[in-house]
């Protein structure tokens, strides 16, 4: 069994690996080469709410950076770093979307159903393989790129603090914490089982729709719609918006963090306790059940 | 040859909307046999062939392997192979990447053999699927069935849009490399005239239900054609054939358990082709539900 997942796994990468391996890792070197552009003088990126740009270390900031105690420090840097990443979140998050369309809708329309499913893997197996993917292997994908953009900023920033002699070489990696590696994994997997209804109704409209796209969005819209006339209410659009951010600025979740910042372990627990997060695994689990029913049955081919 | 049971089919009806694909089919099929599906478009061969497969539900009692095809598709999957359409490896993998798939999950499945008998093609275990030509990906899927120890194969319709030479290729390299007089092969086909020549077993459909079905060797023996001489065409009549037509000007007439000795004194006599047979049979079958 292990054998068959391990297959069916490296079958995803293999299929997907422009939408998880190469589009992120093109993203981080766009942005590693930008964040050494910045620190070695050659741009700028300044703009009415945004400055990255050596300008800001001025005599003032060099002394408020040499007077920070080591939390504010560390604060300020982990920050800075978990918010370097996110266009690679982004990418790597509208990709998700993207795949949760297409997996099942992909294979009806160029007729490989017709060879995966004479192969001896259940319907259940192959809906498994892709949560497995989805919620475990793609955070996993992403990190190198995390831990490359970051290496790059920390090292271009260092550079250029010795050189031009603002803070000690040491300054910033005494603020880096390896372990938010394991928080940042942690909180990705926590993301993707936090997302994972909105992924598994986009898998769900690739198992049946001719227009998978309109599968998806017409019984949601006339949810919505439906719900606001009726009860006056807005819970689906909610449902959604929340699932669609990240799970520790939802509604639901306990505490509300004003910045951004490294979750903790902890977070993720307070989030596994939220009646919210089982209603998603329970809406999870329905629609993992029609997927493999409608996979199944479905012998229309026709994907437009 | 043994003749173990491999598919047990009763009653197997299978129903979209007001129309019955399958109307209350009833076969056994033993291993070894190379069993022909034959019958016009609609005649329901794909459908049994799907349900075979567990592809589809179907009502009545069908065993295929003394499996339930819809329940235990999984466990019965382990023991047949199917190639239902040549175009239906996946577009973007390599070669490399659908031999390790098989090889990954079918426990059945011989990566070396698979290997060996593709070294003798000319496919490049680094192309991609989608920039091989029709016949190669025929090839390639055919060099994966044939690496799989299943006992019953499932072809349906296999080598449609297929030129001449790869389709005699596909069926000469099945039955030289493949067949071992155990496996049991379910083939259904538009070019009967292909496939006669392999097939142990013959059944003829038309909307939903078996026509006719018995061993190749059997209809040798119960069908007949006689093309008579010019001046015993009246005497050919009078031998009461079941079907009539012409070729090349000629009268030729289709007999049914009639003595060969008869027929031979008044022309020359021969098994009917399937397809010639099959039109016969279809004509039989019209005129008999027309009285």
């Amino acid at each position: 069994m292990i054998t068959v997942f391990f297959t069916m796994i490296r079958r995803e990468i293999q299929e997907h690996k422009v939408a998880f391996i190469y589009a992120p890792f093109a993203v981080a070197l766009v942005l590693c080469f930008v964040i050494a552009s910045v620190y070695f003088g050659i741009t700028d990126i300044q703009t009415n709410e945004f400055n990255f740009s050596t300008e800001i270390y001025d005599e003032d900031y060099q002394e408020a950076m040499l007077l920070a105690s080591p939390e504010a420090k560390a604060r300020v840097i982990r920050a800075g770093l978990i918010f370097l990443g996110l266009p690679i979140l982004l990418t790597v998050g509208f990709g998700l979307l993207a795949y949760s369309l297409s997996t099942f809708a992909d294979e009806r329309k160029d007729k490989s159903l017709i060879f995966w499913r004479s192969m001896p893997v259940s319907d259940l197996t192959t809906v498994f393989s892709k949560l497995l993917f989805v919620i475990f292997i793609v955070p996993l994908l992403v990190m190198p790129n995390i831990i490359l953009l970051q290496s790059v900023a920390m090292l271009s920033a260092s550079i250029y603090f010795v050189s031009n002699d603002i803070v000690p070489f040491s300054y910033l990696w005494t603020s880096y914490f390896l372990t938010d590696w394991f928080r940042i994994i942690f909180s990705l997997w926590a993301q993707a089982l936090w997302s994972l209804p909105i992924f598994l109704w986009l898998m769900f409209a690739g198992t049946y729709a001719r227009r998978p796209v309109i599968g998806a969005a017409v019984p949601l819209v006339a949810t919505i719609v439906l719900e606001r006339i009726i009860f006056k209410t807005n819970e689906v659009w909610g449902f959604i918006d929340n699932r669609l951010g990240f799970w520790s600025r939802a509604d639901s979740f306990p505490i509300a963090l004003e910045e951004i910042r490294v979750v903790d372990i902890s977070d993720i627990i307070l989030m596994l306790s939220t009646q919210a997060f089982w209603i998603g695994m329970i809406a999870s689990a329905i629609l993992v059940a029609g997927i493999v029913y409608t996979r199944s049955t479905n012998n229309d081919y026709t994907v437009e | 040859m043994c003749s173990d049971l491999v598919i047990k089919a009763t009653g197997v009806k299978k129903r979209y909307e007001d129309n019955y694909a399958l109307d209350g089919i009833d076969i056994e099929v033993n291993s070894g046999q190379i069993l022909g599906f034959i019958g016009p478009n609609g005649a329901g061969k794909s459908t049994f062939l799907q349900s075979v497969l567990g592809l589809i539900n179907t009502e009545g009692n069908l065993e295929v392997l003394g499996l339930d095809p819809r329940k235990d598709r999984h466990k019965l999957l382990k023991e047949v192979c199917s190639i239902t359409d040549v175009a239906v490896l996946p577009k973007w993998m390599t070669v490399d990447q659908v031999l390790n798939y098989v090889d990954g999950v079918h426990p059945g499945f011989d990566l070396k053999k698979c290997l060996a008998i593709l070294s003798r093609t000319n496919i490049k275990r680094s192309s991609k699927i989608k920039t091989l030509s029709r016949g190669m990906v025929v090839q390639l899927h055919l060099s994966i069935v044939m690496s799989i120890d299943a006992k019953l194969l499932v072809l349906d319709e296999p080598t449609l849009g297929l030129d001449l030479v790869y389709r005699k290729e596909f069926y000469s390299q099945l039955i030289e490399d493949y067949y071992d007089g155990d496996k049991t092969i379910l083939i259904s086909t538009h070019q009967v005239e292909e496939i006669e020549g392999v097939l142990s077993n013959a059944i003829f459909m038309n909307q939903g239900r078996i026509v006719m079905q018995d061993s190749i060797e059997s209809i040798n023996k119960k069908f007949l054609e006689l093309r008579p001489t010019q001046d015993s065409i009246e005497r050919a009549k009078s031998l009461r054939p079941i079907h009539s037509r012409m070729e090349l000007g000629r009268e030729v007439f289709l007999y049914e358990d009639t003595e060969q000795d008869k027929l031979s004194e008044i022309g020359e006599v021969r098994p009917p082709i399937i397809a010639d047979l099959f039109m016969a049979i279809m004509e039989k079958t019209r005129k008999g539900s027309e009285t």
